[in-house]
Formats: structure tokens, sequence, C-alpha cells
């Protein structure tokens, strides 16, 4: 059983007319694995997970979850799967309670059972008689998480779970789906954010406008990440971008109004010495981002070429 | 298509057409049927009034209406709904006068129709009943229906 | 690809009463339960109650009889012509709309509510769902139907009297005829009341929207309302689904005729087979992207 994998994606491609959402998105992921599903907007991380939860179907290739699809299985496909699609949604004129009740009732077996625990887990408790409508952003969320735990699932899979929430909830959050993660649940977690992915994942699918730009793990994709970028602000950026071409291990960027300087602390000191030498002054200097956020930029932003040739980018573990 | 929809489309199109076809044939609103369901809702209704106004002996049998309908003049087919129905309606009175008037009926699509008569033959909208009341009179102005496939 | 330890663990600890599965009824009986927890429905079942004995109370004061409707002029003669005019008047709008109220509205509202993802993500199905939606829109329906006759005819007759009725070849029907003629006039509405029914069910599935899926069936009553009372259109006509609500005529005259009821249990099954399979189809084959 427990070599069965988790979600088994593969080549699965879904088209709305002309566009192509998701194209041809292979993906494993084994049973107790955390797994990030990386991009940016309209990447197409959302639209892969509902043919996932079969609300939408695909237009080729085959998806398996826990072993189990669709077109054979129907409902029981989801059978120990549980999750939400961008923010979850409740009906506004019913209590949380009742929701989860609904819900429950919904799932079968002894969910029903397990509602004081959800909510407890998520912190509910003493709101779950007021109706949902009345509920704030956050609380719409937390609700979220315990109707996907009613279901005990195996897997649980979140789209962007932190999306849209305060500094404190979004803390929060992370260390409720931390939490998840660490008992053992395969979780499924969507965003586009590689701060959020980073610290919990072991594997992670990159992907941009529908195709995937890496798979693997986060050790790997860690020592691929470029060197620490710099924002470099100068007298004149347009001379000293200039003076970048040509440098051996070393990416300069226009960004945001100031420099983007990737590259070995080498490469980077050298780079600074001739732009001094050149008569420009320096303004600013300052550690831009965290490396690999700045490799998840490279991967989703800039032209193909210029990602690191390396990068494994079959899926994890791909089967026959 | 969805072999679901398709069985469902059929089943639906062949009660339609069962439905269109046990009533085709153009209209409901035929002479014969007005003319008979007026003749009996008339002498029905006749009856009553006599029961309000005190007249023995008075029963549809006796009363022998008839009705003799035309739609719209010489020159207009006699069937189909219109408020342009003229009918002669023939009877015998409780006092074995025989009397005859014209009726404007209005025939409904629904083959239901709504008759007046003249005022001269019927009395007015309300009569005397036999303690000396104003009662609405039954046959000035009634309702009646028929089948319309009969 | 090795999986954890503790992923077997949960695996074999999964209890066994989690394998049992929800069916239709229990879907059914949420579908209920969110009804009654709305105002539209309860509301809706409540004017259908007191609607009725406000209208036979006007209705007794007035001086003129509505004479343009069937049995209008016989209010005052009658308690039993009463529920009969209002069972007519009914028919032109009032019955597509207090079905339409929640039929119209209880697929378009998960559109509404981005609530399609919440419970399509659980252990029911499509079809379960349809299934329920569509079965708590005809209970609704009938619910509504039962509570207009049985306050009408009870105002009526408390407030008019339970004298006999006129009836549509002017025989005198003596009250304790009546009575039961009445009330199967009534039952008549039930199959097109279900027709119209599967029609707002299929606007509401197909337009997403509350707003079309409750107005949709009044246009459509009236529009075939329309094209039924004009002459030339018999053919036409047949297959209304307004025809079935005035078969009831043939109950109260004196030969009674039946061929109008049947045709009218046709047409009306045939509306709702054809809606309730068009709307099943869309909404199994539908890509839930909303929410
Ligand atoms: N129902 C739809 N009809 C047409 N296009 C759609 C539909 N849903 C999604 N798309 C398009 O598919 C692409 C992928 O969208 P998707 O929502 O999957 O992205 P995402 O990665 O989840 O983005 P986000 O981070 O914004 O949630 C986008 O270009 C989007 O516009
Ligand atoms: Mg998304």
């Amino acid at each position: 059983m427990s070599d069965i994998l988790a979600v088994n994606a593969v080549d699965v491609t879904k088209r709305y007319g002309a566009l192509t959402a998701v194209d041809g998105i292979s993906m494993a992921v084994a049973q107790g694995e955390v797994y990030g599903v990386l991009g940016p907007n309209g990447a197409g991380k959302t639209t892969f997970l509902r043919m996932l939860f079969g609300l939408i179907r695909p237009d080729g290739g085959t998806l398996q979850v826990l072993g189990r699809t669709w077109q054979r299985d129907g409902t029981r496909a989801l059978d120990g799967v549980a999750g939400f699609l961008e923010s979850p949604r409740f009906y506004p004129y019913l209590s949380g309670r009742v929701n989860l009740e609904l819900l429950a009732g919904l799932d079968g077996g002894d969910a029903p059972t397990r509602i004081d625990r959800v909510l407890d887990t998520v912190d509910l408790t003493g709101r779950d008689r007021d109706k949902v409508g009345g509920y704030s952003f956050g609380m719409r969320q937390r609700l979220g998480v315990a109707a996907a735990l009613l279901r005990e699932p195996r897997l649980l899979v979140l789209d962007e779970p932190a999306n849209g929430l305060d500094p404190a909830g979004i803390r929060d959050m992370r260390a409720l789906v931390g939490q998840l993660a660490a008992s053992g649940l395969t979780v499924l977690l969507s965003s586009h954010d590689m701060g959020e992915v980073e610290q919990i994942c072991d594997n992670v699918t990159i992907m941009r406008t529908g195709t995937v730009v890496y798979h693997g793990t986060i050790a790997t994709l860690r020592e691929q990440a470029p060197e620490p970028a710099h924002r470099l602000s100068t007298s004149d950026d347009q001379s000293a971008l200039a003076l970048a071409a040509g440098r051996p291990g070393l990416t300069v960027l226009a960004l945001d109004g100031a420099l983007a300087v990737r590259g070995s602390l080498d490469a980077v000191d050298a780079y600074l010495s001739a732009v001094v030498r050149h008569g420009l002054a320096l303004r600013a200097l300052s550690l831009q981002e965290a490396p690999l956020q700045s490799l998840f930029f490279m991967l989703t932003e800039t032209s193909p070429e210029t990602v690191p040739g390396s990068l494994d980018r079959s899926p994890t573990g791909a089967r026959p | 298509m969805h072999p679901i929809l398709k069985a469902a489309l059929t089943g639906g199109l062949a009660l339609a057409a069962a439905a269109s076809l046990s009533g085709c044939g153009g209209t409901g609103v035929t002479r014969p049927r007005l003319e008979s369901a007026l003749a009996a809702t008339f002498a029905n209704l006749y009856v009553q009034q006599a029961g309000i106004l005190g007249y023995s002996g008075v029963s549809v049998a006796q009363i022998a209406a008839s009705a003799a309908c035309d739609k719209g003049g010489p020159r207009v087919a006699d069937a189909g709904p219109g408020a342009d129905w003229i009918c002669l309606v023939t009877f015998t009175d409780h006092k074995q006068g025989t009397h005859q008037g014209k009726f404007e009926v209005q025939a409904k699509s629904n083959a239901c129709f709504v008759a007046g008569g003249p005022s001269k033959l019927v009395g007015l909208t309300t009569i005397t009943d036999t303690h000396g009341n104003d009662v609405p009179n039954p046959v000035f102005e009634f309702d009646g229906c028929f089948d319309p496939r009969a | 690809m090795t999986a954890t330890t503790s992923a077997r663990i949960r695996e074999v600890r999964r209890p066994g009463a989690a394998n049992r599965r929800p069916g239709t009824p229990t879907a059914l009986r949420w579908e209920l339960r969110k009804l009654a927890a709305q105002a539209r429905a309860r509301y809706t079942l409540l004017g259908s109650l007191l609607a009725p004995v406000l209208l036979v109370l006007v209705l007794d004061g007035q001086q003129r009889p509505p004479k343009d409707n069937i049995y209008g002029r016989h209010i005052h003669d009658s308690g039993y012509a009463m529920p009969l005019l209002v069972l007519g008047f009914a028919a032109q709008w009032v019955f597509p709309l207090l079905t339409a109220l929640v039929a119209g509205d209880i697929f378009a509202s998960e559109d509404q509510h981005g609530t399609w993802k919440t419970v399509l993500t659980r252990s029911v199905s499509r079809t379960q769902i349809f299934w329920a939606k569509t079965v708590a829109s005809v209970l609704f329906a009938l619910s509504v139907l039962l509570l207009l006759a049985a306050s009408t005819i009870t105002a009526s007759s408390l407030i008019v009297g339970r004298q006999s009725l006129v009836g549509l070849t002017g025989q005198l029907l003596p009250s304790h005829a009546a009575l039961p003629l009445v009330l199967a006039s009534w039952a008549t509405a039930i199959a097109p009341l279900i027709g119209f029914t599967a029609v707002a069910v299929l606007l509401s599935v197909v337009s997403r929207n509350p707003a079309v899926g409750v107005v949709g069936p009044v246009v459509i009553g009236l529009v075939m309302q329309l094209a039924g009372s004009l002459g030339g259109l018999d053919a036409v006509r047949h297959l209304l689904l307004t025809t079935p609500f005035e078969s009831w005529h043939g109950l109260l005259t004196e030969d009674r005729f039946s061929g109008p009821l049947i045709d009218g249990l046709l047409v009306s099954a045939g509306w709702t087979v054809v809606c309730l399979a068009v709307a099943y189809a869309v909404l199994r084959r539908r890509d839930i992207t909303g929410g």
C-alpha cells in the first residue's frame, strides 16, 4: 500500500480555449512526503490541483491519487484526500459548526465525531456558533483547514493557504502547516513564495505558465542556488550595467531603479572595483534576496537560457 | 452525446409526439362541441333559475334546450376560439312556450366559454327569489367548459 | 521512493467506520437543512400558508367578483369556488414563481457562494448531489402546493361556507361531491408544477445565476400562457407546460373527460425528463472553476 504514490501525474494537460493552463505536467509525490508546488500567479498550480480533486477534467495525460483515478473510481478517488483550493468557501448563512457538520455528513463514516477536535486544532472553538458570513478572511481560511482535517486525510492538499492573511495570520498558518507536515501526513502545498515552501518541503515542482521548470529536492535546489544577490545603486546605473558585460560568473540586471548583482564574492569584488575605477560613485550596496528566492525568480521570470543548465527537470522518482 | 441525455431526449420527444398526436386535428373548439356544451349548460342553469323563482316542474329534459352557433358571420369558418361566436339558443319554458334567443359567446382556446343571453329572455343580473331577496341570476352570464376532443 | 513509517501507521489505524459512505439520502437531508436555514424558503412556506387567507378575505369583501377568471363570478355563492379561482390564477405565474424560488436557486447558489468545490471534494458524487438538490426542490414545490391548497380551501370554506358548487356544465354539485373534486383539481397541478421545477433546475444549472433561475421559469410560464391563449396554435398548445394547469376543467363538467389530464401528465413528464436530463449532463461535465 505504502508503495503507492500519493500523487502520480503523467503528462497532464488542461486547456481553456486557446490558453494551455497546464501543459504536460508530470509529478510524483510519495506518501509521507511534504511536497511543494511553486509558481507565480497564473503558473497553473490551482488548475493542476483542481484536476487532482476531479473538479475539472484533464484534456490529456493520466492522474492517479493514492493509486486511484477519477475515470475508474469516481468519488472514491478522493478517499483519504482533503484540502482546499484558493480561498475555502462555506455557506455564509450557516454557522461554522453547522458547515462542518454538513461536510462531515457528506464525508460519512465517523467524521462527525471529529468536529470538536478540528475546531480546536484551528482555534475556532469560541466562534463556531457564529454564521460564517460574519467570519474574517483568516477565520474562513482556518475553517478550511478544519474542514480538510475532518476527513482525516492521508493526503492534504493546500493551495496557497497563507494567501491573503495578515503577517500574524501567515505566521500561524505556516506554523499549523508545519505541524501537520511533521505529523506524517502527505502534504501537497502550493505557493508562490519560496520562503513558505523552503522550510517544510522535501521536494518541489516549480511551474511557470503551465510547464515545469524544476523538479527535485530543496537540497539540490539549494546547491543550484545562485550566489547571493546584492542590490547596488550607483551615480550612473546605466554605465555600471554596461561595465558588467563580459565579466565571467557575474549577472547584473536592472531591477526597480537599481541593479541586482549576482556572482561569487570574487566576481562581485572585481566588478565593484571596476565601477569605482570608472569614476562612478557607489550609493548603496545591500544583500538583496535569499538565494533560493533568487533562483525561483530566475526560473520563473527570466528567459529559459539563463536558468542553470545542470538543473534536473525530470519528475522526481518518475515511474515508467 | 451522453447516453443518458440521448435516452432522455428521445423519451421526451416521444412523449411530446404522443401527446400532440393524441390531440391533433387542429383546434379543439368546434361548432358541435360548443353547441352541445352551451345547450347543456344553459339547461342546467335555467333549471336553477326556475328553482330560485319558484317555478315547479322544470327539468333539463322538459326544457329541451338546443343551440345553433356561428362564428363571425358566414365568411368565417365556424371553429376556433374567439369572442365573435353567436349562438341561437332554443328552449321550452315552464309554461310550454318555446323561446329563442341570441347568446353572445366568447370561446377560449382552453375549451371554456363565457355566454351572455338577452335580458328580455333570461332576465337581469339579479333576480328576486321566493323570499323576496335579490340573488344573482345564474343564466344572465355564465361559464362552461367542454371536452376539446369529444 | 519510500514512504515514511508514520504514513504506514496512519493507514493501519484507519477505523472501519470511515468506510461507511454517505448516500443520496444524506445529501438530501443536508439540502433540506440548508433550505430550512434560508429565509427565502421559510418565508415562501409561511406566505403559502397565510397569503391565501388574506386573499380569501379580500375577495370575499369585493362587491364585484372577478368575472374574467373562471369561477370568479361564483365566489360569493360557494366556498368551493374560491379555491378553483385561486387555482386558475396561481397557474398564471404564481406556481412557476413559487417553485423557482428554490429550484432556480438551489444549484446556482453554489456558484454564487463558490461552494461547489467545497461539497464536491467530499465523499459524495455529482450525481448524488444532483438528485439530492432535485428531490429537495420537488419536495419544496409539493409542500408549497399542499400549504396553498389546504390554506385556501380551509379559509374559503370557513369564511364563505360549504354551499353546493356550480359545475362547468352548469350542474349543481352538492358540498360532499364538490370537496373531493376541488381537492382533485388541486392535485392535477402536481405534474406541471414538477415540470416547472425541472425547468427551474435546468436554468439554475445552466445559467449558474440565481436570478435567471428564479425569474426564467416565470417568464417562460407567462410566454407559454400567452402562446396557449392564442387561437390557431393548438398543436403547440398541447406541448406547453402551462396547458396541464387547466386540465382540471374536465373534472367539473357533467360528463367528465380525462384526455387533457392524461396529455398533461405526459407533457409534464416529457418536460421534466428532458430538462432534468440536460441539467444532469451539464452538471456532470462542467468544469468547476469558480470559488
Ligand atoms: N476557468 C478558466 N477559464 C479560463 N482560463 C483560466 C480559467 N482558470 C484558470 N485560467 C487560466 O489558467 C492559467 C493558470 O491559472 P491558475 O489559477 O491555475 O494559476 P495559479 O498558478 O493557481 O495562479 P495564482 O497564484 O494566481 O493562484 C491562468 O493563465 C489563468 O488565467
Ligand atoms: Mg491559484
